[in-house]
């Protein structure tokens, strides 16, 4: 490539500024290097380049060059560009977002969680009360509603005459049930106490509480009637017949 | 090949892996580049990291500099210029212009207490066009072909303009050699 040619179409400016192909390149490198005057006038571009960017200078913060010289000093420390650290650094505030909402998120599910957790042991008792009641009815049920249990009612006489005690006898399963619910509450120095009649002996079948649904009692067999009378606390071994408030005839 | 002494012996320490001869080639041009590069690139931060990436760069390759082709700021200078093209004119920076078909990014400047559009010194005698022509390819790092586009005038023109402002520039900075000599001499 000629010198002509070089200065002519401005190979020198764009051989400095590296705008060159490879080739281009390679041929102006051999021409500066041959020719003379071509070395001359390319040293005087690269001095006025360089004085024109001296003229132009701007200090960089001092904070690049230690940098440098931290990422030079210390090859094993990765080097991270200032602009690398800043997306680094807002990943880092959108991580410690995300983690302050997760943590919430995940305090809210906890509260949850006890809130049902206390909710389904309220709801588990419940049903625990509730089957042991739907037991506790049926068997009752089951034992005065078989086709052996014989139903029997008992009204008050004159000395209570609001008095209704409804006994269910199965003598298959010698069993006796009261239902005492309509009887009226006495003092406390004073009872129910319930009692059959065996061949005129009265035989005490048990103490009856006006509060209770179902009382078991005593079964006695041969009993042909069953009896209510009013006694002293805590029972009696005899009948007080003066006191005698229901029967009935089995 | 026009290289100022104490950069020879600077640039050999440099060859053999001395890295107080880095700082002190930094020392001396960073400050030149990073003008270049911030008028490149308009962003502080970024052409801090440029700044940076350029001198590691230098550090890496200085094996590849032959101080009989050229000074070692033409050197410097090239790889100043290409690790920040190559950054801005990366796909996702690059925006589609109707003055030169590929623009470099339009990112707003930071803040900054200079005006990176502002120039000093020689460039400021220059006709208008002719500024204009030198600032595009030397601190704006257009080719030839996209900053004759860019002003609206052909490629010959353009050239022409180049030469020009050289030719003045070359005036003006030889003017400022025998200034400094007179002076030198004086005293």
């Amino acid at each position: 490539m000629d010198r002509k040619k070089i200065l002519e179409e401005g190979l020198l400016e764009k051989y400095l500024l590296d705008e060159l192909s490879e080739t281009e390149n390679q041929q102006v490198t051999i021409a500066i290097a041959k020719d003379q005057v071509l070395r001359q006038a390319f040293e005087k571009l690269e001095a006025d380049f360089e004085a024109m960017a001296f003229e132009n200078a701007i200090v960089p913060p001092l904070k690049v060059k230690e940098r440098l010289q931290m990422q030079l000093d210390d090859p094993k420390v990765q080097y991270l560009p200032q602009t690398w650290l800043m997306v680094a650094a807002s990943l880092t505030v959108i991580f410690l977002l995300s983690t302050f909402w997760m943590y919430y998120r995940w305090q809210q599910t906890e509260e949850n969680y006890n809130n049902l957790q206390d909710q389904t042991t309220v709801l588990q008792e419940r049903l625990n009360t509730i089957e042991e009641n739907y037991t506790t009815t049926n068997q009752q049920l089951q034992r005065i509603n078989g086709p052996q249990t014989i139903p029997l009612v008992l009204n008050g006489n004159d000395l209570s005459p609001s008095a209704r005690v409804v006994a269910y006898v199965n003598h298959d399963k010698k069993t006796v049930l009261v239902n005492t619910q309509s009887l009226p509450n006495l003092p406390e120095d004073k009872t129910y106490q319930m009692w059959s009649d065996v061949n005129g002996e009265m035989i005490n079948m048990g103490l009856v509480s006006p509060e209770e649904e179902l009382v078991t009692l005593n079964y006695i067999e041969d009993a042909e009637s069953l009896n209510i009378t009013i006694e002293p606390a805590g029972g009696n071994d005899h009948p007080t017949v003066e006191q005698l408030i229901a029967f009935a005839t089995l | 090949m026009g290289q100022q002494p104490e950069d020879i012996a600077i640039i050999n320490r440099l060859k053999g892996k001395d890295k107080d001869a880095l700082y002190l080639l930094y020392d001396k041009y960073s400050s030149a580049l990073f003008g270049v590069i911030l008028r490149m690139c308009r962003n502080q931060s970024l052409a801090e990291d440029l700044l940076q990436e350029t001198f590691v760069k230098i550090w890496q390759k200085i094996d590849m500099y032959d101080p009989n082709k050229g000074r070692f700021y033409t050197w410097a200078y090239r790889i100043a210029k290409n690790t920040t093209l190559n950054q801005i004119r990366k796909p996702d920076l690059l925006i589609q212009s109707e003055e030169l078909g590929v623009d470099t990014n339009k990112t707003t400047p930071e803040d900054s207490p200079l005006d990176f559009a502002e120039l000093n010194g020689a460039i400021n005698k220059l006709e208008p066009h002719h500024k204009e022509a030198i600032t595009l390819v030397y601190f704006k790092g257009y080719t030839h072909r996209e900053a004759n586009i860019a002003m609206g005038v052909p490629l010959g023109t353009f050239k022409s303009y180049i030469r020009q402002a050289l030719q003045v520039l070359r005036e003006s900075y030889s003017q400022a050699l025998v200034l400094l000599w007179t002076l030198l001499n004086t005293f």
